[in-house]
Parts: structure tokens; C-alpha cells; sequence
């Protein structure tokens, strides 16, 4: 459970750094801490306690493994996020050339 | 401003780039046997590229990388992937089927064609990423400045 707790406080960290800061680049790393954060929560909900690797070895089968398919579907996640980081990193080159500044209460002339 | 950073800077990445990539490289060959595999090694790869990028500066990255081949080579290796899951069907039926030798377990030499599907991975997303971080990179930050 206290797990769990912390890895929500992870989620609040990551929620008050996009909700509260001013600027573009910290919103972006905040946005990471919030995908860690779930990403943690998912691989958290597979684990079991004093659980194994899920992977052989040698020939007895281990009795208590890890749920592997969490890990398999985080991978997926991370790579989404990967990418969805890198169009976000874009849109704010494209606004810091239009404005010249990553403020974002500086950013709020509508021009074409 | 293309020169990039102090001399400190360029002669550790000089020294440390190549044990990184000699890390990533592990990390993809023991993809069958060990936790990791074609993407985590491929993102190590990555990284000690964007390495030579931040220390060494554009220009001098470009002309070591000779950058258009690259971009031809992480095209190709998306092609590779498929070319490797249509030889299954030729040989043994079905799409990606495993038609190496299996060799014997826990052996580096061994899983048939999983080794080299995770090479073409770690190749295709260490040069995709690096290239994100490249183009990115060019981006004009101001009027004046042409990248």
C-alpha cells in the first residue's frame, strides 16, 4: 500500500509541476513525471511480493514470478511517450520562435 | 557557436563514447539471454551519439556521422525487419517463423532469429531517436540566426 501512496504523490508531483509552472520547459518535464508516475502504477499493479524475474532458469521453474505482462504493455507506453514528448518539445520550438520566450503568460497574442 | 564546449567536456566524451556504445552494443547481443534488448540497447546507443551532438557541436557531428547514410540506414532497417519475417513464411510456413537453429539454452549463439531481429531494432531505434534529437536540434531559435 505504501507503495501505491507513493507512487501517487509521483502523480501529484507530476500534476502540480503542469498545473502551476510558468514555464513551457518545465511543463514538459512535468508531463514526463505524470507518464512515469502511471507507467510505475501499471508495472506496481503486476508485482508480487517477493516475487521472481519471469524469466527461466536452470530447469525447476521459479514459484512466485512477477507479472511480465504489465512490463510488456509499459514498453509500449514508454515508447508512446517517447513520442508524444518529442511533439510537444516541437510545439514549444515553434512558439519560442514566434515569441521568443517559454513564459506562457507572455505567449498570448493571436496572430497567424 | 556551433563549436560546442570546453575542451574538459569534448576530451571526456571522447574517452567515455565509446565504452557507452560498447555498453549498448552488449545490451542488444544479450537481448535473448539477459533483461534489455533491442530497444533499451538501442536507446543506450542513442544517447552516446546525442553525446558527440551536445559536446562536439552540429557541424563537426555531421561531417563524423556522415549523417545522410545514416538516414538511409534507419530506413532500410525497418525494411530489414520485414525482409527477416517474410524469410519465415518462405522457409517454415508462417509470418516470423523461426528458421535458424535454436542452438542450445542460455548459449549467446542460440534463439535463431531473435538475435538479429534485436540488432535491426536496436539499430532502427538508436538512429531514430538520434535523428529526432537532430532535427530538432536545427530548428531556427531565432530571426537572425541561421542554425
Amino acid at each position: 500500500m505504501t507503495l501505491y501512496l507513493l507512487c501517487f504523490a509521483l502523480f501529484l508531483v507530476g500534476l502540480y509541476g503542469v498545473i502551476a509552472k510558468r514555464d513551457l520547459i518545465k511543463i514538459i518535464l512535468s508531463m514526463g513525471i505524470l507518464g512515469y508516475a502511471v507507467n510505475l502504477f501499471l508495472v506496481l499493479v503486476g508485482y508480487r511480493q517477493g516475487g521472481h524475474y519471469p524469466i527461466l532458469e536452470g530447469q525447476n521453474p521459479v514459484p512466485v514470478m512477477v507479472d511480465p505482462l504489465p512490463q510488456a504493455l509499459v514498453l509500449t507506453s514508454i515508447v508512446i511517450e517517447l513520442g508524444s514528448t518529442a511533439m510537444v518539445v516541437a510545439l514549444a520550438i515553434r512558439l519560442f520562435q514566434k515569441y521568443q520566450t517559454f513564459d506562457i503568460s507572455k505567449i498570448r497574442r493571436l496572430r497567424g | 557557436m556551433n563549436s560546442g564546449m570546453t575542451i574538459i567536456v569534448k576530451t571526456v566524451t571522447r574517452i567515455t563514447v565509446w565504452m557507452i556504445l560498447l555498453y549498448g552494443i552488449y545490451i542488444i547481443l544479450h537481448g535473448h539471454l539477459t533483461p534489455g534488448g533491442g530497444f533499451a540497447g538501442g536507446v543506450v546507443l542513442a544517447l552516446a551519439l546525442l553525446n558527440v551532438l551536445l559536446a562536439y557541436g552540429r557541424s563537426y557531428t555531421f561531417q563524423w556521422l556522415r549523417l545522410p547514410w545514416l538516414e538511409h540506414v534507419e530506413s532500410a532497417s525497418a525494411l530489414l525487419y520485414l525482409v527477416v519475417g517474410l524469410l519465415g513464411i518462405l522457409w517454415g510456413g508462417t509470418f516470423f517463423y523461426n528458421f535458424i537453429s535454436k542452438g542450445s539454452l542460455y548459449h549467446l549463439l542460440s534463439a535463431g532469429t531473435l538475435p538479429i531481429l534485436n540488432i535491426i531494432i536496436g539499430l532502427k531505434v538508436a538512429l531514430s531517436l538520434f535523428l529526432v534529437v537532430w532535427v530538432l536540434a536545427e530548428a531556427r531559435t531565432s530571426k537572425g540566426d541561421a542554425a
